[in-house]
């Protein structure tokens, strides 16, 4: 076996390309997890954006309009949940259950409605998120494969990481959402408007859905076909849990989720048998849910254990 | 009001859970009845992913609205996004009275043969796939034979280093979508095809494990091309519009399959390998309408009677100019005769061939 065409530098940047529409979905559901809403509708969120996203670059030729359609169209979806959720007291599974069935249906007959086909449509007339090309890295073959070319989403992806990271542990605002997602009573009681949070998280929820979704459809690819997000909104929730809620460990959820899909490709093309090869992801989440489910438990018996020894010492 | 939220909801779970098995009625006069007063003769199509693939499930679907066209038959047709749907799909068709239920897809090979019996008056019949049984019409392809012709004519090309994007590696790449044993034909005839031109070129094989994942299929392919592939044959339904995408967007070429899809990215694409999916379903439909159909019969489409084959390659023909390279369009003529004359015998996988 040929170690050296599996693992070599353009494995890098086929790590990133796999793992940004997982961040996105990752991301969107870290912000709702810190409010204390396990938001599973991610999945529907980005297919219906995702349609979104390509039918006004079709119509309209424009990416950026494109990109605003398809996070108003994540926030719409959000704020279905959010309504049922926050206001009518739904169970949020079954809500976010419902919402990916909606996305499917809606975006079925948003196909045949709007783009006049079924299944799957690609056009030449739809524009796609540019990719930033730096001219003088193209001379290394290196640095041209690992850094050039990425697209704008690849890049803002990572910009959000940080941005969220500043908004939940570095702002009043995120402060306050953090306790209301740890107890959201005591939070009533200092008096945060529990509701409103929840509302304004689910809107954000939304717009990172939507940017996910776009970028499945403008970014990653330039098409739209039923279905198309397979599961990744769900691989975000996995990556969301790996890393407790917490955007910057998220990301290295998803960056392990793109890199063992990666890697399957490469592993495959050289004999291996796909049907292992596929199961990896699988293997790898549940792992990776395992390990940090342990984690969290063992931090929550710390801490009670030295809640105890400070209550014996008073 | 939270009776009303609580009715909405369930609304959109029963809305959703309808349209995610979708129906699809082709025919547009609801009359039920032709020109003659007739009971029209009803045909359903369970498909075991979604149409829009521009490959084999379209190739199925164009075939039937030429029966519809010709025959004035009454079409439905059901798509599904889920393995766990194509059961219940075919027993609904079944159950609603259909006279001819077409299972498109070797994937309904176990499901036909367990309700077959159970609707004796119903005629049913299988694309790609065979099964026994008294009302049971099967259909399979000799796609080892077709996909043959595509693998020397990669094996080729691979060599062809003046074109943009060739590199002189001897490397070729196939993505496939299920790993299931028609696509195991489709393998074994294509790195036959390549070793009989060069028995050095190397092929590397992947699978996506899905039909329905064009992001997969793109992912697959780009890592092939990063492991030295110029042309990556695919054989991968809806997954496969990633793969010719792939080809566009990385600057090297892609072999379509089942359907015409040489045009999807003119210049991208080198050939189509076709399996006509369309005159299996069409030949099935018109046995009914025609009063020939026959239970236990099995219609081989190979290369002899046209049911496989590669394009004639003049849309790359177009986009290259004068650097195509006429040779691999001459070579694959005499080799497509050499077939045809037995001359070349190319191997299937266990279980398929001319039985």
């Amino acid at each position: 076996m040929n170690f050296d065409s599996i693992f070599d530098y353009t494995l890098i940047y086929a790590t990133i390309r796999a793992a940004t529409p997982i961040l996105f979905a990752a991301l969107a559901a870290a912000i709702t997890e810190q409010g204390d809403i396990t938001n599973i509708g991610t999945e529907g969120i980005m297919l219906t954006s995702a349609f979104a996203a390509v039918l006004v670059s079709y119509t309209t030729g424009s990416w950026i309009l494109a990109l605003i359609v398809s996070m108003i169209a994540g926030v719409l979806m959000a704020l279905i949940m959010a309504v049922a959720h926050i206001k009518y007291k739904a169970d949020i599974t079954a809500i976010g259950i419902a919402i990916n069935m909606l996305a499917l249906a809606i975006t079925k007959f948003g196909i045949k409605q709007f783009l006049g086909t079924t299944g799957s449509f690609t056009d030449p007339k739809i524009v796609g998120i540019p990719k930033i090309n730096i001219p003088f890295l193209e001379g290394n073959k290196y640095l041209n494969g690992i850094f050039n070319n990425w697209s704008l989403m690849e890049i803002f992806g990572i910009v959000m990481v940080l941005l969220l990271t500043f908004l939940l542990y570095r702002t009043v605002w995120g402060l306050r959402l953090r306790s209301v997602g740890r107890f959201p009573m005591a939070a009533e009681t200092a008096g945060i408007n529990v509701n409103r949070m929840k509302y304004q998280v689910m809107i954000i929820s939304g717009v990172l859905g939507g940017l996910a979704g776009a970028h499945l459809s403008i970014g990653y690819s330039q098409m739209f076909i039923e279905n198309m997000t397979n599961g990744r909104g769900f691989m975000g929730v996995a990556a969301m849990f790996f890393g407790g809620a917490n955007p910057a460990l998220a990301w290295v959820g998803s960056l392990l989720f793109g890199f063992v899909d990666s890697i399957g490709g490469r592993l495959q093309a050289y004999g291996w048998p796909s049907q292992f090869v596929l199961m990896l992801p699988y293997i790898i989440t549940i792992s990776v849910l395992a390990f940090s489910m342990w984690r969290k438990k063992r931090r929550e018996e710390k801490a009670k254990s030295s809640l105890t020894i400070a209550t014996v010492k008073n | 009001m939270k009776k009303v939220v609580t009715l909405l909801l369930v609304m959109t779970l029963v809305i959703g859970t309808l349209a995610g098995c979708s129906s699809k009625p082709a025919d547009k006069d609801s009359g039920g009845k032709d020109a003659g007063g007739k009971d029209k003769l009803k045909v359903a199509l369970i498909y075991s992913g979604f149409l829009g693939d521009k490959s084999f499930n379209d190739s199925a679907h164009e075939g039937a609205l030429r029966a519809v066209e010709e025959f004035g038959i009454e079409l439905k047709e059901m798509e599904s996004k889920e393995p766990a749907e194509w059961e219940s799909n075919f027993v609904a068709m079944a159950a609603d009275g259909y006279d001819l239920v077409i299972g498109v897809s070797t994937q309904f090979e176990e499901i036909v043969a367990k309700h077959a019996p159970e609707f004796p008056d119903t005629k049913f019949a299988i694309i790609d796939g065979v099964v026994k049984g008294e009302n049971v019409a099967s259909s399979t392809f000799a796609q080892n034979e077709g996909s043959f012709l595509a693998g020397a004519a990669a094996a080729m090309f691979t060599t062809k280093s003046d074109i943009e994007g060739v590199n002189p590696e001897k490397v070729i790449g196939w993505v496939g979508g299920l790993d299931i044993p028609v696509l195991a034909d489709f393998f074994t005839g294509y790195k036959q095809g390549a070793a009989y031109i060069d028995p050095e070129v190397k092929v590397l094989q992947s699978f996506a494990g899905t039909f329905n994942d064009p992001l997969k299929g793109k992912e697959l392919t780009i890592a092939q091309y990063s492991q030295g592939a110029d042309i990556v044959m695919n054989v991968a339904s809806g997954t496969g519009t990633g793969i010719l995408e792939a080809a566009k967007e990385s600057g090297k070429y892609a072999i379509g399959v089942d359907l015409d899809q040489d045009g999807v990215y003119p210049g991208s694409i080198l050939t189509s390998m076709l399996k006509r999916v369309d005159n299996a379903t069409y030949l099935a439909i018109e046995s009914v309408v025609k009063d020939t159909y026959e239970g236990n019969k099995t219609v081989y489409l190979d290369i002899s009677n046209g049911g496989v084959g590669l394009t004639d390659m003049s849309v790359m023909k177009e986009a290259l100019g004068d650097k195509f390279p006429q040779d691999i369009l001459d070579k694959i003529k005499e080799l497509e005769e050499k077939v045809k004359s037995g001359e070349i015998k190319v191997e299937a996988y266990e279980g398929f061939g001319r039985k």
